[in-house]
Formats: C-alpha cells, structure tokens, sequence
C-alpha cells in the first residue's frame, strides 16, 4: 500500500453461509459475500496446499478444479461455484496413495522449490481427465497459464506424459522416488545370503 | 501407485524365509525385528569407481571420496525426498504458518522517491479498532544490512524514504481489511528531495547523496563502490589483430520467484523469539534481528519454512521481518505478513540495470591479450550485496581464457528506486554475455570459428587465473566439444538460411565462496553437520543449509546414505530451525553442495568408523577389510561373514547410547593480497558452454530460441536427474533476461510493471527444447567429485542467444533484453546503412576460414592433451595464466615482464582515460578532502 490517501475498506460484509464440496467432503462456512474463492479456501476452509502467487490471474499457483474445470480461484468469487465440487491438491491423491501425477512429478524433476506445483498439477491433471494421450503441445497448451521459475517447465511435461501413460495402464508405476530400496527397514536383510556382485 | 506410504512397509506383502511375522505389516517396527527383504542387495557396481574396484569410469583419475563411494545413491536419478511434500500441497511455505491468535500485519510504503520524514502521527491508527500493534522507523533504530560492510537498511525508514515503497511503518491488526484501512490513517509530514534514477548521473556530486559514508564517502556523489582491477601485461593491447568495442545497456531482472515474501513472528511464553520465514539465508537474518530488535542471538530462533524460489531474492535479511517481530513484541501475539506482488517488485534485489564497456583484444596469433571491462551499475536504493557485485562484474570475466592482461573498473551506485542485490548468476551475467560476444566479434575479424577460437585459448585444469583464482577442475574444454558436437555446430554455423541462427556462449562460476561474510575463515568453518543415529537405526542429520528447490536437503541426504550404505528413506534431514542446526551460511553463491555435503561426508565418516568399529569387534576383521552395504557390514572375501546395521550400530552403542558425529568444511587458503583479491574466489569453479539456436522473424523483429545444447561440468552429478532440473531451469531464467525480461522504471521513476503479467517471464510456449549434458571432471575437493550447478549454466544463455541472432541477421545487439522494438531497430539500422527495402534482403553473415584456423585447431588439439594430463594430475607442473604468452610459470611474472601490474588502483596518468563508471576514480574520499569526518 503506497501512499497516504485516505482509503476507507468496503465495509465487509457480514459473513453468510457458503457451502461446497471441497476433496469429496462436503464444507460449510462462514465467509463475507464479497469473498474471493482463494481466500476462503486458504483461510475458512484451510487447504493451505492452494497457493497465493499474484492474486491477479497471472502465475496459476491457486488454480483449482471445480466441478472437474481447472479455475483460477484467486478470480473466482466464492459465491460463483457456491455449492459446487472442488478439487484442491489435497484432493488428488487416493488417501495414503499418490496419484500418478504426482508421483511423476517427482519422480520427473517436475517440481523444485513446488510452490507452483500445486496448479501444475490440477491444470495437468484436469487434461488428463480429458485427453488421456495428449502430445507435448497439448500438454503445453494446458499449463500456459502456469508460470514455474524452477524448471523452465521441460521435466513437467515430461512428468504428464508419464503420467498420461500411467492413466492408460501402458507403463508400471515408476520406481518409487528416491530409491532402489522399495521398502527399508533399518535392520537390512536377514540372512548373510549373498548374491553375486560384491567386490573383491 | 507411487510408492507414497505413510506407514513405512505397511502395504508391502512380502513373508520372510523363515517364517516369521514380517515386521513391516506393523506401523513402526521396533528395532531388531527384522527387515522385510530377506536377502541383501548386490553392491551396485556400475556405480562405485573403477579405482576401488567398481565400473564407473573415472576418466579424471582418483578422488579422495572414491573409498566412501558404496553404490547407494550418488550418481542415480533420484526425485527430491521432500518432493511428497510439494505434491500432496503438504510443503509449508511462509504464508502457510498459520499460529493460533495470529494478527496480520501491513506495512505502509513510501509514495515518494526520495524525501525527509518531518513526522508520523500514528494516533489516529492506533484509535481504530482492531490495530492491536503500530511500529515506526525510530522503534527499530539501529542498522543492519547482508555485508558487514555496507549496513545501511533500516526496518523502516528512519531519516527518509530512499524510494517508492520504501517501508515507513507497519501495523498488526486483527483482520486484513482493519489493516489496510489503518494504513490510510497515518499522517505524515514530508520533504521532498530530489530524486536521482539515472546511475550515470550518480557519479556526479548532489545536495543530499541518497546515504552518506561520513569519512569514506566519495566526495559528494552518490557512488556506493568503485573498483579498479588490473592485471596483465598492458602493452600487449597497443598492436591488436581484432578488437571488438562492445557499449552495453542491460536492463534489471527480477527473480520471479512464484513465492511472495511472507514472514510469521511470535515471541514465546518463555520471551524467546520464533522467527518463520522462507529464507536462502536464515543466519543473517538471525543476526540482523538481534542486532535490530537488541536481544542475543540465542534468544532467536529462526524457522525456515519451504522456500517458494529464491535464486538469490531472498538471500538479504529483510526488514519486513523485523517488522513482524517488532509488531509481535508490542501485540503479545504472533503477526503474519505476506506480500502482494507488487510488494515483492519493490524489495527488489533482482539483477543490477547495468552500462558495461568492454574492449577486447587479440593478437596475430589468436590470443586473447586483454579485456578491458568499465561496469556502472545500478544499485537502487541500499547496499544490498552491491559490494560484492561491483567485484564480480569484472573478476568472474578472468577466466576460462587465458589472458595477456585484464583491466577492469566498476561503479555500483546508489538510485532512488528499489533496490538491486544478488540474482542467479550474482554479477557474473552481465559482463559474461558481453565478453562472449566481443570474442564472437573477434573470430569473425580474424575469420576464424568462435569455438575453435575458444578451444585454443582455454586455461587447463589446475592453473591460476590472471587475478590469481586457482582452478582445479575444468571440463571446459569437453563441453565445448559437445555441444559442437551435439549441436551439429560445424554443419549450422555461418551456413543457415536468414532468420535462423546459431550461437556459441560459455560460462564460469563460482562454486561457494571462498570468505564466509562474516567471519574469518581461519576462526570458524564455512559450514557444519551433525549426524545422530539412536537405537531405530534412522539417521538425523541436522544441517543449517536452505533447501530453496534447489534440491540441497537431498544432496547432503544423498551423500550420508552413500557412505553408510543405507536407504535414503532412512537418512532424515533436519534444517529448518536454527536452533537444531549447527551454523551455516546458507543458500547463497552456489555453496551447498560443495560445502555442505562436503561437510556432511566427513560426518557420515564419523558414524561410519564407529560402526566398522563395532563390527571389528563383532567379527575380528579390520574395517580395511569390511564392506557395507545395503544395511549390512561384511568381510570382503566372504560376504557370508557380516552382521547386520542394526546389530553393528546396537553393539557401537553400548556404552554411549545415540551415535554421534559431526564433520565441517572450510576451504583452503588461497589467493592473492591485492584489495578485492577475496571476491570471486572459490575452491572450485564450474564451467558450461551452450549452443542455442533461435529464429528471428525479420519484419517484426521477434526472436524466438527453438533449441539449446547446454552442456555444464559440475564436476560429478550426485544427482543427475537435479542437475538437468538446474540446467533446463537457468536456461529458462537466462532466457527471459535476454529475451523477453526487464523491469521498466518510467520517465517519472516509478516501476511500471511490478506484477507478473508485465514483467514477461518467459512461458512454457517461450522455452526452448534443451538438451541438458552433463560434464564431470571431478573436482579433487567436491564431495565425490561435484560441483555446483545451480547458477553457472545461466550465464552462456544470453550470449549464446546474442550471437545466435548475430548469426541469424548479421546484425550485433547490446541492448538486452532483445525484445522485438530493440531488434527491430536494429535490422532497421543495417538496413539503412546497406540501403535495403525489403528485410528479406538483408545480407547473412558467412565465414570463410582464414589462414590462423589450422594454427587454432593445431593448438587446441595440443592443448587437449594438455588439458587431459593435468586433470588426471599426471602433469602437476605449475600453469599459471602467461604460459601461453610465452611466461615462465615458475618466476613471478612481474620479474618477467616490464610493467606486468598487479594493481587496484589506478596510477595517476591513467585517471584521464578510464572508462565511464571508471570516473569514479577522479572523486576523492571526504577524508581526503579534510571536510565530514
């Protein structure tokens, strides 16, 4: 806020019902009828996984999908999608288990610092809600709207092409991220049985 | 599915041979119960070195890590381990800290460039309901800045306003909206001064200079930093065969980063003070908030949370967080700020708006025998890292080529707009891109290839540079040859049709900085990790560095379940609180890597020898003889005889309990004594050399880049899938400097485009194709051999896209970025002056060879072989910068050469011929003008 120019808020106004459908779970809360989507998901709801990046429509960090369409919920006023589905990060992932976009974008170097990750992923993932075999333009096509600093965007359309693959069942789950241990338990292999390898 | 499991081994469904319960269908299996993958893992040979017995080859000889090397990570693809975090939307970022009781914070910004604050009358905020908490500049009175040298920033402005959203004072109220509305009830009486935003005319004396140093203020001006560096053999400039003269206007980038600053302040029951903000460099920011706020450091703890990008842009203490804590101190309660866009835009910080001179020069036989560099910079409003960056504009331009002499001078001065700090790349970028067009020039005077040019001219590893820089590692060489290679350079070059071109650009970086800000090196280490392994058998390594995506947090993961042979799942990494890390520098100049995981091996060594130990005396073999590997320690003749991890660790802690270890890094002593000789110095350096291709549509003016071969010697890809990440992304944040990026302050001063729809961030339809290789020439001191790769594979982007265009039009642009108003004008230009109507008509530059080619190819071949000798320290003879001018490398080149200087300061009878920002020089220092002491 720069200046000394007398600026009086417009009163808020006193909060109303809202109710949606956010991650499958249905969500009821208080918010002014003036409320941007964003601000209510991030601060009455608490799906802190939606990003603020500009609150102008340019960076794609907060998009959500509402009723399946990738939107912009720092543009979307709360009222408009009153009732509606809304699908945050959160809600991509199967409980304990990633959906195949995300495991892609980590194990793609689809994500670095992550902070834009979140839209990248509901912009991704809402294409392959549509298109299951989308070339790389297509893919581009669908996170135009999506700025990311890190990547420069490369191993993200790698990552949904991967994950595109996945969906169509053509590809095995990706070696889990980071290891070549699938499952590591402290204690290590049992039985002193060694197969072939070891060095002199 | 991916292998997300928030139960360890819960869903794997796998029965032990012997028959017993499989310990991973509990939550936590408790210590001893047994793995659930009965037989061990071969030792990954293709990834454990030739020279202990492996099949990775090691075509740069030995390392001194190659005997910690088990085959577990190092040199695997491997995902970030916080990368679950990120996609789940679990990573917690600075606005996601969310305390109970939370009031929000705002912070009022100056609307004038410059002017004295005659009085704030907070009464009128303080009455409206809500505001729980009001600070002004005189409740923070004292100053802090990143460099000891330059603190001139305060929390909020305490004199006067040095630019437009400069900080005036700052509020906590319960609400955002009372907050803002409070930030229109300030009554403030102000003087207006006169602004200056032009960085030529800060080199002239004013009334009211924007800071004033007392004594060491140059004369009235508003310069913050001159250098004068010269090195060489200065008469070898006078009978040139090609010179290029290159007038460059560069405009200020920012850095984008998609995370606005956002900070969380609370003091705790107990008067300490929680501190969570997205830092690169949280230990100055613990030491700034104790100097501003007056309380010990220990009474501070600094949280890092998640950093949402930082390249540089959050490297700076930064006066909102002293805001925050200021508020939260008086409120009793914890304050949130965040930024808005626009307020990211005037913290700034981004890349100096630059005006760099360069005059190259070079001799019949092709060599290079001086560059000669006048940089003025702008710095904005406050010092920032400006000192530093007035350095490296000139010095990181002394190497990969040999020079006969290098003469550089440089200006940083102080603007009335926001201030420019350190930017992916820190002062390095500007001046790269220039020198690498000048040479491009200069191989088409002599009608040679640049890259052959660049191949017969390169210092080998293990050498000095003129300034005194010691080299070690240099894949230089090899990324040239394949990216001319890869690129199909030979077949492209000075051959494509008009309107598509191809250009060469190379870089060289710093791999951590030598002097630690703030302390001597000789006193305490540059950076420090603790490890701790308890009876679980997981590994806790508490590290202070910053995990800003960069991938740091895996790195020093990596490398401690390489030495322990373990899974990275079970290697923990601590880094986000000061209060459990040990001290380190942070995020900043490419550091991490190299300092932190070399600090983090010789703790892992630490928790290793215990084990061996243990196992010595469980099996009777000395750990010479042992092996570990995956979770196992065993004699190396017969595998069948070992024990397992756990039963070693269990028998190493009888008697102390938890493991403990502790390792630390400081870099060697080295470089010269002359005045600036510590900037730019680094143990390592790293090297890239990019091919980009781009299309320029000549009526329009519109360059677009299709394709980039980027090839950068990070010594060794600990992770190679990161690697990639870093190079594709500087490709990306390069290209919008040269292409599309700039921050436009109008006629009037104010910054016209502080929001991310007109500051052009390149999209994914602007990105190139690239085509990442990697080099490794094994650096002796990088942990396993690595190297950063962070911020060097930036700087040969612009370049590389310059000469590209060159190539694709035949017309020479300095004026960056080359949006299509600029190029344009440009073809206009040689239009005229060849007298052309039609843009399709414009002639494309060809190259025939000259007779000095043979003699380049004929050296860089010699010099291959040169080259590979000295990086596999077959030949440790002494090579400094001078050989190749016919210097003998053991005699101190002064006694060689008449008038070889050594200098930095100008001589008198120079001072009349400096360059631009070189008149700097013809002020004096307030002490030597016996006026303000």
């Amino acid at each position: 806020m720069v200046g000394s120019e007398h600026v009086t808020m417009v009163p808020s106004p006193p909060g109303q019902r809202w109710a949606a459908d956010v991650n499958g779970q249905p969500v009821e809360v208080l918010a002014p009828s003036n409320a941007v989507l964003l601000d209510v998901l991030r601060d009455k709801v608490g799906t802190l996984g939606v990003k603020r990046g500009c609150d102008l429509g340019t960076c794609g960090c907060c998009a959500v999908m509402v009723d399946g369409k990738p939107v912009l919920s720092c543009l979307t006023l709360a009222g408009q999608v009153e009732g509606a589905s809304i699908t945050t990060v959160e809600g991509l992932s199967d409980g304990a288990h990633l959906a195949p976009i995300q495991t892609c974008f980590a194990t793609h170097g689809g994500s670095q610092c992550g902070f834009c990750t979140p839209g990248f992923l509901i912009s991704s993932q809402a294409l392959l809600d549509s298109n299951p075999n989308p070339s790389r333009d297509e893919i581009a096509e669908a996170i135009e709207g999506n700025l990311c600093r890190c990547t420069g965007y490369q191993q993200i359309i790698d990552a949904v092409e991967a994950a595109a693959a996945l969906h169509r069942g053509e590809t095995e789950a990706p070696a889990p991220a980071s290891s070549p241990h699938p499952d590591p338990h402290p204690s290590g292999p049992g039985e002193p049985t060694m197969p072939p390898g070891h060095a002199k | 599915m991916g292998g997300y499991k928030q139960q360890p081994g819960a869903s794997k469904g796998e029965v032990r041979r012997d028959g017993k319960r499989v310990a991973g269908k509990q939550a936590f299996p408790p210590p001893g119960s047994g793995g659930s993958r009965p037989t061990m893992a071969p030792r990954d040979l293709a990834f454990i070195p030739e020279t202990v017995g492996g099949q990775e080859p090691k075509p740069a000889g030995d390392h001194i890590h190659d005997r910690d090397r088990t085959g577990t990570t190092v040199g695997k693809p491997m995902a970030l381990v916080d990368s679950n975090a990120k996609v789940t939307g679990q990573a917690w970022y600075g606005d996601d800290v969310r305390l109970p009781g939370e009031l929000i914070g705002k912070i009022l910004r100056s609307p004038h460039h410059y002017a004295r604050i005659k009085s704030i009358d907070t009464s009128r905020v303080e009455a409206l309901p809500g505001v729980v908490a009001v600070a002004t500049g005189k409740d923070a009175p004292h100053r802090f800045g990143v460099l000891p040298v330059t603190k001139d920033e305060h929390a909020m402005a305490v004199e006067k306003v040095r630019h437009v959203g400069d900080l005036v004072a700052c509020v906590a109220a319960v609400d955002e909206a009372t907050a803002i509305e409070a930030l229109s009830l300030f009554d403030i009486e102000w003087d207006v001064l006169e602004p200056v935003f032009d960085p030529k005319l800060g080199l002239e004396d004013v009334d009211e200079p924007i800071h004033w140093r007392g004594k060491y203020h140059l004369s009235r001006t508003n310069v913050q930093k001159r250098v004068f560096q010269e090195f060489g053999d200065r008469s070898l400039v006078n009978t040139p065969a090609a010179s290029s003269h290159g007038s460059w206007t560069m405009e200020g980038v920012h850095h984008g980063f998609t995370e606005p600053h956002a900070v969380v302040a609370h003091w705790d029951p107990n008067g300490r003070l929680q501190l969570y903000t997205p830092q690169q460099v949280p230990h100055y920011t613990h030491r700034a908030l104790s100097t501003v706020l007056d309380v010990p450091m220990h009474q501070i703890n600094v949280v890092r949370t998640f950093v949402g990008g930082g390249f540089g842009g959050k490297s700076d203490p930064f006066p909102h967080e002293m805001c925050a804590a200021l508020l939260a101190r008086e409120a009793g309660k914890p304050v949130r700020i965040t930024f808005d866009r626009e307020e990211v835009y005037w913290i700034n910080r981004g890349r100096h708006p630059s005006h760099i001179n360069v005059k190259m020069t070079a001799d019949e036989a092709g060599r290079i025998s001086g560059f000669d560099i006048d940089a003025l910079i702008d710095g904005g409003g406050f010092a920032s890292f400006g000192h530093v960056t007035s350095y490296y504009n000139g010095v990181l331009a002394t190497a990969p080529y040999e020079l006969g002499s290098f003469h550089y001078t440089g200006a940083r001065v102080w603007t009335n707009k926001p201030a420019s700090g350190a930017m992916r790349g820190h002062g390095a970028v500007n001046t790269r891109c220039a020198v690498e067009v000048g040479l491009d020039e200069m191989a088409e005077q002599l009608a040679v290839d640049p890259i052959d040019l660049r191949l017969a001219n390169l210092l080998p590893p293990h050498s000095r540079t003129i300034s005194g820089f010691r080299i070690t590692s240099n894949g230089m060489r090899e990324a040239l040859e394949k990216v001319r290679e890869g690129s199909d350079w030979d077949n492209k070059f000075r051959q494509l049709p008009l309107g598509k071109g191809i250009g060469i650009g190379c870089g060289f970086f710093i791999s951590g900085s030598g002097l630690p800000i703030h302390w001597d090196p000789k006193n305490f280490p540059h950076a420090t990790v603790h490890i701790q392994v308890d009876m679980d058998g997981g590994v806790t390594v508490h590290t202070g560095a910053a995990d800003i995506g960069q991938g740091s947090t895996t790195a020093v993961a990596q490398v401690v379940a390489e030495v322990l042979a373990l899974p990275v799942e079970m290697i923990h990494v601590r880094s986000h609180e000061s209060d459990t890390s040990p001290v380190d520098l942070g995020s900043y100049s490419s550091r991490v890597t190299f300092m932190n995981a070399n600090a983090a091996i010789r703790a892992a060594i630490g928790i290793r020898d215990q084990l061996l130990k243990a196992a010595w005396e469980m099996l009777g073999y000395h750990p010479n003889v042992l092996v570990l590997n995956d979770r196992r320690i065993y004699y190396k003749h017969d595998p069948s005889i070992g024990v397992s991890y756990l039963q070693a660790l269990h028998k190493a802690q009888e008697d102390t309990g938890a493991l403990i270890a502790r390792g630390a890094y400081r870099s060697p002593p080295m470089g010269g004594v002359h005045k600036g000789a510590a900037a730019g110095l680094a143990p390592a350096y790293s090297f890239s050399a990019y091919v980009a291709e781009v299309d320029v549509d000549v009526e329009t003016g519109r360059v677009s880049c299709t394709n980039v071969w980027a090839a950068h010697d990070c010594g060794k890809a600990l992770n190679p899938l990161a690697v990639k990440g870093q190079i594709i992304g500087s490709c990306h944040m390069g290209l919008g400097q040269v292409i599309s990026e700039k921050m436009v302050y109008g006629r009037t001063g104010h910054l016209q485009n502080a929001n991310l729809l007109e500051y052009k961030i390149p999209s994914v339809h602007e990105m190139p194709h690239v085509e990442p290789i990697i080099v490794e020439s094994s650096d002796p001191e990088g942990p396993f051999g690595a190297k950063e790769a962070g911020e060097g594979p930036l700087l040969p982007i612009l370049p590389a896209v310059v000469n590209a265009v060159y190539d694709a039009v035949g017309v020479r642009l300095r004026d960056l970025p080359l949006t299509p108003d600029v190029v344009f004008k440009g073809i206009e230009k040689a239009m005229k002056k060849d007298k052309i109507d039609d843009p399709e008509d414009l002639p494309c530059p060809r190259l025939t060879h000259g007779p000095l080619q043979p003699t380049l190819v004929e050296r860089a071949n010699l010099h291959r072989e040169r080259d590979r000798l000295r990086q596999r320290s077959e030949d440790t003879s002494a090579y400094v910068n001078g050989v190749l001018f016919g210097f003998d490398p053991n005699v101190p080149l002064e006694d060689q050469v008449d008038g070889w200087r050594d200098a930095d300061e100008p001589l008198p009878e120079q001072l009349a011929e400096l360059g631009f920002a070189g008149r700097a020089w013809l002020k004096k220092e307030q002490r030597h003008m016996g006026g303000d002491a």
